[in-house]
């Protein structure tokens, strides 16, 4: 009831007063303007990308009759398409690469990020609704609650506050109460419009999977704004004046939000460093040509195959088999530079995989990275998704080339590359159908930062109790 | 009723303490003003009764309540005004006293709130007004309504008059003894020696945190007691 009249008391003297009005109104507009053009974004680039993968379709359909092997290194293309709520959160979308050419012997690199075709602004980072979110709203929370117990007592209403039987812990939730509301009330509008333009898209016939994917997103926004405020009033309470809360809520922001991030990133980098590109390459081509172990080289290991498949077909010579025997080669190979892809792409990925979670384990003394990394989890933009992704179209890869090959292998004799195939063979083929994993994929995924997020908010809380009870009033 | 027994407050320890063994009794229906120089402890005082501040020993007592004990109870007791009241600049004065005396768990309908702005010598006009409109007076007396919406048994005022003009500030007496005489027991702490002297009925002279004299106001006039403060501090 107190906490009440004095979180109402706090929300009606905010929304009169005019600086924070045109504050307020600037971040709302932000907020709408970076929903909006999120939006149109990520239509734009989901409709292409669903055009680019029905013409890739298309092509590969129009083939005409050829040998299936060509047609393994004709290829097709695999298109990433945009996750639902990758318009709110962009995350490494723009940086990871947007398409993956599907061919016959090799794994290529998912190629073609938004990043590469932008400007050197890119470097500023993206106007978009987590940028907002994460950065701006905390910002304005510091503002709006850096004075409100120091204020109170150089202007003696917290001695009458008091006096009126109000406790400190009252005043404490009540004006972390008031100020979630006037938070709340900046942010409404813009995820109303968000929630509002996702239904509308699709007929308001959404996924449930979208619709928990949103839910639980404005939840974790929920909860970390929370922990903005409640720090906030909390330092306030704590602060002789209001130039020291100011300065140290300020100090905090800059060091959660910039330097902690960006010391976080290139401490990962240094400890966790990754093979350049050439090197990459050219380790892949040594493994393939002597063997993973380096004592198996390929001409050895066809010789070895070539013995185990007259054996089995108990012929003496290749010419006498009765299955083409180039397929069964390639296929083999096919496993094995698989294999040799899977080594050196698991290392790569792992070592990636340990620069981010060196992050998470920060999460646990900073609530942005711990946010920074649910909110990609749940828009889909994050490196998990895009493996997925990449692991999915490999996986395609895989079986389409198996496919062809063992084609190869029972429709012709060995050596002859001249035979072709009907065209309505390629309408057997399947399409390459992306579907993002559930929502619970992504939070097992992302459960070292959940952790982290509820570790400290329980932690905040413990601490603002204690800090409570010495609070000074005079 | 206000009672401090051997009330002791040291701030730092080995430094004397600002408060020393301060023994007071403010009846119902008594004014007790307190004179001294700044820093002399008047304001620790009245913190104490307040329970701002936790006593190095001895007690404050409200109603018979010992301060420390029962912070909350002793609470309703009492109503407070500071030497200046900001109150909330973008609320009305209306609004601040209906905020403050629904803090102190009354409810009052507009009438109720208008008239308690009235009887404080608010003008009507300005009741609707925000109060970073209002001068220091004005912001004083939502101060007094808000005291008086109380209803408190005990009355502690810190300076309340420094500032107001003389016509504000004899407004401001007649209210005191009013509330003495409905059997309030208030504890004033004032520079205004004239003021101390025609609304008290006792007055105190504290020096260093030692309550030094304790006189009767009708015995004086202003200029005796005038007189004996400048010797005494």
């Amino acid at each position: 009831m107190i906490r009440q009249l004095i979180a109402r008391n706090e929300f009606t003297q905010t929304r009169r007063d005019r600086r924070f009005v045109v504050a307020a109104g600037v971040v709302l507009l932000l907020l709408v303007v970076a929903t909006w053009t999120g939006f149109r974004n990520y239509r734009s680039l989901a409709d292409k990308r669903e055009q680019a993968n029905q013409s890739a379709r298309a092509a590969w359909l129009g083939q005409t009759e050829k040998n299936p092997h060509s047609a393994a290194h004709y290829g097709t293309f695999a298109f990433r398409p945009k996750s639902d709520l990758s318009f709110l959160d962009f995350g490494l979308d723009t940086y990871t690469g947007a398409s993956v050419y599907l061919e016959g012997h090799r794994q290529n690199d998912a190629k073609f990020s938004a990043a590469e075709d932008a400007t050197v602004l890119i470097r500023f980072g993206e106007m978009t609704v987590a940028f907002v979110l994460q950065l701006l709203i905390p910002l304005l929370t510091i503002f709006l609650c850096f004075s409100t117990f120091t204020r109170e007592r150089v202007e003696n209403t917290l001695k009458l506050l008091v006096s009126q039987g109000a406790s400190t812990p009252d005043l404490y939730w009540g004006k972390v109460w008031g100020y979630s509301q006037v938070v709340g009330l900046m942010v409404g509008p813009a995820l109303l419009l968000a929630g509002g333009l996702l239904f509308a898209q699709t007929g308001f016939d959404a996924t449930a999977d979208t619709g928990l994917r949103l839910v639980l997103f404005v939840l974790l926004y929920a909860l970390y704004f929370f922990l903005f405020v409640a720090g906030s009033v909390f330092v306030s309470a704590r602060s002789s004046s209001s130039r020291n809360s100011l300065l140290t809520l300020l100090g905090v922001w800059i060091v959660a939000c910039i330097i902690l991030p960006k010391a976080t990133a290139n401490l990962g980098e240094s400890l966790f460093s990754v093979p350049s590109s050439y090197a990459f390459r050219k380790q892949i081509n040594e493994d393939q040509e002597k063997g993973i172990d380096g004592h198996n080289p390929s001409s050895a290991r066809a010789k070895e195959l070539e013995k185990k498949i007259l054996a089995q077909y108990g012929v003496d010579s290749v010419s006498k088999l009765p299955v083409n025997f180039d397929g069964i080669v390639m296929q083999e190979g096919e496993k094995y530079t698989s294999m040799v892809y899977q080594k050196h792409f698991g290392a790569l990925q792992d070592q990636f995989e340990r620069q981010n979670s060196l992050a998470d384990i920060v999460g646990f003394l900073n609530p942005y990275l711990a946010v920074r990394d649910l909110s990609m989890g749940l828009s889909g933009s994050d490196y998990a998704h895009f493996l997925d992704f990449k692991a999915k179209a490999e996986q395609y890869r895989f079986g389409l080339v198996e496919r062809l090959n063992n084609h190869m292998k029972t429709f012709s004799k060995t050596g002859d590359w001249e035979k072709t195939v009907s065209r309505d063979f390629w309408a057997q083929t399947p399409d390459f159908q992306y579907q993002l994993p559930p929502v619970g994929w992504a939070l097992r995924r992302h459960a070292l930062s959940g952790l982290a997020l509820m570790l400290f908010g329980s932690m905040l809380v413990w601490g603002v109790r204690r800090g409570l009870k010495t609070v000074s009033i005079a | 009723m206000l009672q401090a027994i051997e009330l002791t407050k040291q701030y730092v320890p080995g430094q004397p303490p600002s408060l020393d063994a301060l023994n007071l009794t403010v009846q119902p229906g008594e004014i007790y003003c307190l004179l001294g120089q700044n820093g002399a402890g008047k304001t620790t005082t009245i913190n104490l009764f307040l329970g701002f501040l936790p006593p190095t020993s001895g007690q404050a007592l409200i109603n018979g309540l010992n301060v420390a004990e029962y912070p909350q109870e002793t609470k309703k007791f009492l109503a407070y005004l500071p030497e200046t009241v900001m109150l909330y600049p973008n609320l009305t004065g209306l609004e601040n006293l209906d905020f403050f005396a629904q803090l102190a768990g009354f409810r009052h309908t507009p009438d109720e709130l208008h008239s308690l702005l009235s009887r404080a010598g608010l003008q009507t006009e300005a009741h609707g007004k925000r109060v970073g409109t209002y001068s220091k007076g004005m912001r004083q007396k939502v101060g007094i309504a808000i005291a008086l919406a109380k209803q408190a048994k005990a009355l502690l005022l810190d300076e309340p008059t420094s500032g107001l003009d003389p016509k504000a500030s004899n407004e401001f007496s007649e209210i005191l003894t009013g509330l003495a005489q409905s059997g309030t027991a208030i504890l004033m702490a004032t520079h205004d020696i004239f003021r101390a002297r025609e609304v008290g009925t006792r007055i105190g002279i504290m020096r260093a945190g030692h309550l030094v004299e304790s006189l009767s106001a009708s015995d004086l006039t202003a200029n005796e007691l005038e007189a004996i403060y400048l010797q005494t501090v």
